[in-house]
């Protein structure tokens, strides 16, 4: 509430703006009801000629149709200043997340992000389109209603200013005493509203065990309670309206009675001040309601504006990279230093990691799942950044480098390579560095044992495939990403070993392409085939964040104990 | 419109609430109106010193209009809502009916996401029908009828202008912005889409942009985007803004004329000056009823495309033309026998999708048998699955179950001849009883017992609390759980698709043991993740990109040494 308070009050311009056309919204107010009565006294009791009173009537249309714009340019203003926080709360959390190293982005949190950048920030619009230009509506042109009547007759003033805020009070009063019930209504609400959901999402479900029919009536009744539920919050609400009804009505009941005794029985007033007072009085009591119905929409508002600025203000630790650059093709030798790493929130972490990648060998990291073998990846690619070590690339720290020299010089294939929305051609293209030819990519494609597929589709490379590569098989996206590496020719590769569903097919190109990519590469794979194993220069043994053991397969089989266990556990093909 | 004729249709049904929402919302706009014309009156009265009775009416008068003003407005909003949430449970109903018939196999349109909740927020979405698109151009219509009747006994003329201003700010200046509406809406709702795919993109492809250095790229994609979304945002609101606005503008203005008018009138003796004051307050006030018009279009629009969008779902003609068809069918399954099922020859690619999933495929499994489908991922096998449950019926060839052509079968004795797990298990909320009770009516609680145990899921009991799609249970508890239900339904045929991929090798074990022992005499086919523990199979179908490829017992395929002993040898050279 205060941040998007304190947001609205740096749009001064537009703050300065909304109280101008508040106040002239006023001024129009108390004029309408001034030429109005005017034109009524004058032709009733003055009894004056039409022709007399032409100039007021002329008066009147030009301030009724003031009153029209400057309800519009109100609402422009909050329009506006609502489209520029929007923009300026998506800049910023897209800048905070493109900053925002790999963690935050594999904390598997991508949809609720999403729907932060969407949802949250959209909901914040009525906040500035609504409530925010209400309030100063209100906290202006009420007053200068008052002065009116004051200026008129001093007695209706002293009533409205006495009853004037029984409005807000009253509005506080029920909203503190209902709000609680209100909240927890509204928790039950969520509740119900998810079972709707639930039973379609079971229907395969329940007509597989014969129970689908008799569903109805649950539907009916669950839904039946949801409505009682609801009513029993929104009963609070209209009750509310009504009290602040009652209110107002009195106050005005209170002034007609107060303006006609006078007029009639003591004579102290004319007609006129009379009339004024009983048209301006209404005004003045909407004035006042019209802020708790913008309070209303202003609350859900606040809401999404604390989880956006929440996120915004979460600390995060960017990776800075340095200026020293690294030759294309240049061979990449690879040291990790007592390489510590822990994710925030959670109790995993990689403790003192120490390893040799020499250039164009392979090293394998093997561990049970949750062993931290992804995790040691992304430090290795440079994705994460280590809490304590160093990783030594060719001698020198790794964010040393510039950081568009050193990811020029890598290709990660993982398990699961995410497919942009575009064809397959730009999918493949997106390895190399924009300036291939045709021919370059489908010979990539080549290598990588998918140009067969490709070209069996009906539009070949051009065939589009969906968001997240929908469409295409696990094995397919794999071997995509393979062509990516062959188009990319990197000195370093990270391979992601998939386990197990790929077909013999696959399974046979995968170890192929590898076999030359190794020819110019370092290679470091998470393994988790025996025949990758054993032919690596190096195996990393994790378990539970620790490095286990270092060694050869020979040597790991004679040394390691746990090594032994997990190589035999599997059938008992250890040789 | 036709889209929401059937939304009428269940409105209708709640006319105790209609007719009081309508009746409550007269009251109050005459309530107001009257008010402010008695003040008008009761003014100008006093200004020319009647007997005081006619003031101390006027000020009684004055009260009970306040009174019934604020008292009716509740009563509406009561009675509005309480009938617009009765309808939204009838919609429900409605819509459950509708769409029951139609699963499982509509669900194959839904396979791309979250169309389920799409509609579940398109039904709420129509509250918003009754409540500023039905009920309130009427209140309006009777409302502004009522006090042009009135009207008329004091000025013709003032009559006819409050009924074009009616006009006006009720219809056409409504129907011209509804027109302006339904461009705008379409192209936000493209400009939305645009951004959430962006965002999308960047947000579960941060890995890989990064690693290629396309991240800037995306970010720029989606801020730009994202403010070409805010900039049609700001149209429609300004949009709606206007709507308003001029809506305002013209109420005002036929005040205004009415205030000339009768100012005119009175010039000229045809209006008694008493009554203008009170025929201004009228005009004014009315138009108040004219505001929720300005929201009209916005709403109306956004009903029509809920409701098209919802209906198209449960009204595609080629999909109920399925559901006349199998009510046709009078062939059953018979239940106490072990089925015996042969597949001839049968190809079959999903609807709409050019690809094949199966391809002559020719499969024989005599009654009582067990059989084991492997393959890899996407080779076909759970689709195999899928046509002997009848979820889709357009494939070539034909399958036999029992003797009889499956397609002249009933889909419920097929669903009721069978202990189905599939890939994956909906689970509702609730209890884990109120979950296994699916099964059959008759389980006892010792039954329920004994099937967790057999699935080794003794630490939960049968009062623990499951929530929605079981998001409380993890894999492999849901499929184990899976398991326990498909146990006590005892059908003679067993349709298992992976049924324990997320459940350890041990228990794995356990749990088939007890499965063999309890379906000795059943057919079972069990589509497998794992090469391991077949070796008890009466035979092993092996698939590939839609293919049989290979068929045998376990030693027979070992022997061979085919596609099925290389898969083998991958598994075993496999760690993990």
């Amino acid at each position: 509430m205060k941040q998007l308070k304190e947001i609205a009050r740096a749009q001064r311009g537009k703050m300065y703006a909304l109280v101008m056309i508040s106040i002239l919204l006023g001024v129009v107010i108390v004029a309408q009801a001034y030429f109005i009565v005017a034109i009524v006294d004058s032709v009733f009791l003055q009894r004056e000629s039409f022709q007399a009173v032409l100039p007021l009537l002329i008066g009147l249309i030009v301030v009724l149709i003031g009153r029209a714009v400057f309800s519009y340019l109100n609402g422009r203003i909050g329009v506006n200043m609502a489209a520029k926080v929007k923009k300026d709360f998506r800049e910023s959390l897209l800048r905070k997340y493109a900053k925002n190293p790999i963690q935050a982005a594999l904390k598997g949190q991508s949809g609720e992000k999403v729907s932060i950048l969407m949802d949250a920030v959209d909901e914040i619009d009525s906040y500035f389109s609504k409530y925010y230009p209400q309030i100063i509506q209100t906290s202006v042109v009420p007053l200068i209603i008052l002065v009116t009547v004051f200026y008129y007759n001093w007695v209706s003033g002293l009533i409205m200013l006495i009853t004037a805020p029984f409005i807000p009070i009253f509005m506080i009063i029920i909203g503190m005493a209902t709000q609680k019930k209100s909240e927890e209504q509204l928790e039950k609400l969520a509740a119900f509203s998810g079972q709707f959901l639930d039973k379609l999402q079971g229907l395969a479900t329940l007509k597989l065990f014969g129970r689908a029919k008799e569903q109805r009536e649950v539907i009916q009744k669950s839904s039946l309670e949801y409505r009682d539920a609801t009513m029993t919050v929104l009963k609070t609400a209209f009750t509310q309206s009504l009290m602040l009804e009652f209110i107002s009505m009195l106050s005005i009941a209170l002034i007609a009675l107060e303006v006609g005794l006078r007029l009639v029985i003591y004579e102290q007033l004319t007609f006129f001040i009379a009339f004024i007072v009983l048209v301006l009085a209404p005004e003045f009591y909407n004035s006042l309601k019209e802020l708790g119905s913008a309070f209303h929409t202003g609350r859900g508002s606040m809401g999404a504006a604390k989880k956006v600025t929440e996120e915004l203000e979460e600390k995060d630790k960017p990776i800075s990279w340095g200026e020293r650059s690294l030759v294309k093709h240049q061979p990449i030798a690879i040291s990790l230093q007592n390489v510590s790493f822990s994710y925030e929130n959670s109790g995993f972490s990689l403790q003192e990691i120490k390893g040799e990648f020499p250039s164009t060998r392979e090293v394998a990291i093997i561990g049970r799942s949750g062993s931290g073998k992804t995790t040691l990846l992304h430090i290795l690619s440079g994705l994460l950044n280590p809490l304590d070590g160093a990783v030594l690339v060719n001698g020198h720290p790794l964010f040393e480098y510039k950081e568009k020299d050193w990811f020029d010089q890598l290709s990660y294939i993982s398990q699961d390579p995410y497919l942009f929305a575009g064809t397959i051609r730009d999918n493949i293209a997106i390895g190399g560095t924009g300036n291939e030819s045709d021919q370059e990519i489908e010979l990539a494609a080549e290598k990588a044992g998918i140009s067969e597929m490709v070209r069996n589709l009906e539009k070949g490379f051009n065939t589009a495939v969906g968001e997240a590569g929908r469409g295409l098989s696990g094995g397919e996206k794999q071997r995509i990403a393979l062509a990516r590496a062959f188009l990319k020719q990197p000195s370093l590769i990270l391979f992601d070993e998939p386990t197990v569903g790929l077909d013999l097919k696959t399974e046979q190109i995968l170890q192929q392409s590898m076999k030359e990519l190794a020819k110019t590469s370092t290679i470091i794979t998470v393994a988790h085939r025996l025949h990758t194993i054993r032919k690596a220069d190096q195996i990393l043994l994790l378990e539970k964040g620790q490095l286990l053991a270092t060694g050869t397969h020979e040597e790991l089989l004679s040394t390691n104990p746990h090594y032994r266990e997990m190589v035999s556990a599997q059938g008992g093909e250890a040789q | 419109m036709r889209e929401l004729t059937t939304v009428i249709k269940l409105i209708m049904l709640e006319r105790k609430d209609i007719f009081l929402s309508i009746l409550f919302g007269f009251l109050a706009g005459m309530g107001a109106v009257s008010l402010f014309a008695n003040s008008g009156y009761l003014i100008s009265m006093a200004a020319i010193n009647p007997p005081l009775y006619v003031l101390t009416t006027s000020i009684a008068l004055l009260k009970l209009f306040s009174a019934t003003r604020a008292a009716s407005k509740y009563g509406e909003r009561y009675f509005s809502h309480r009938a617009t949430f009765t309808m939204l449970s009838n919609l429900r109903v409605h819509f459950f009916e509708k769409l029951e018939p139609l699963a499982p196999r509509i669900f194959h349109r839904f396979r791309s996401g979250d169309l389920l909740s799409r509609i579940v927020g398109d039904v709420e979405s129509l509250q918003n029908f009754f409540l500023r698109v039905y009920y309130p151009p009427i209140v309006m219509m009777i409302v502004f009828l009522s006090t042009i009747a009135f009207t008329t006994f004091f000025s013709v003329h003032v009559a006819v202008t409050l009924l074009v201003g009616l006009v006006l700010t009720g219809f056409v200046i409504p129907a011209w912005f509804a027109l302006k509406q339904y461009k705008i809406m379409s192209q936000l709702r493209e400009k939305r889409g645009v951004v959430s795919t962006e965002a999308t993109e960047f947000f579960y492809g941060f890995r890989d942009l990064k690693l290629y250095q396309k991240l800037d790229t995306q970010e720029k994609n989606v801020r730009t985007t994202a403010d070409q979304y805010v900039k049609e945002q700001r149209r429609d609101s300004i949009h709606e803004l206007y709507s308003t606005s001029i809506i305002q503008m013209i109420s005002l203005s036929v005040s205004w004329f009415v205030l000339g008018l009768g100012a005119y009138l009175v010039g000229t003796g045809e209006l008694e000056g008493v009554f203008l004051a009170m025929l201004v307050m009228i005009s004014l006030t009315v138009f108040e009823n004219a505001t929720p018009m300005a929201i009209f279009p916005a709403y109306y629009e956004d009903s029509r495309r809920a409701a098209t969008r919802l209906f198209s779902v449960i009204n595609d003609e080629s999909e109920n033309k399925g559901v006349v068809e199998e009510e046709l069918l009078t062939k059953e399954l018979q239940e106490k026998d072990p089925i015996s099922i042969n597949m001839n020859n049968i190809s079959f690619s999903y609807p709409g999708e050019a690809r094949k999933t199966l391809s002559e495929i020719n499969i024989d499994i005599p009654s009582g048998t067990k059989t084991a489908i492997v393959g890899p991922s996407g080779s076909g096998k759970s689709t195999l699955i899928q046509l002997l449950l009848k979820f889709y019926d357009e494939y070539d060839g034909d399958i036999v179950v029992n003797g009889s052509t499956l397609a002249q079968v009933r889909k419920e004795s097929v669903w009721k001849a069978t202990n189905t797990v599939l890939q994956s298990n909906h689970f509702f909320y609730g209890t884990i009883r109120d979950n296994l009770l699916l099964a059959r009516d008759t389980v006892t609680d010792e039954e329920m017992k004994q099937a967790l145990e057999m699935v080794d899921l003794n630490e939960f009991s049968l009062d623990d609390k499951v929530i929605e799609k079981g998001g409380n249970l993890s894999g492999g508890e849901k499929q184990r759980l899976a398991i326990a239900r498909a146990i006590l339904k005892g059908s003679r045929l067993w349709l298992l698709d992976e049924p324990t991929s997320s459940v350890d090798f041990v228990t794995e074990k356990k749990i088939y043991s007890h499965l063999f022992d309890l379906g000795k005499e059943d057919t079972v086919v069990l589509i497998s993740h794992r090469l391991t523990g077949l070796e008890q199979m009466d035979q092993i179908i092996v698939m590939e990109h839609g293919r049989v490829v290979e068929t045998g017992t376990y030693d027979e395929l070992m022997e061979r040494k085919g596609y099925f002993y290389q898969l083998k040898e991958i598994e075993k050279s496999v760690l993990m």
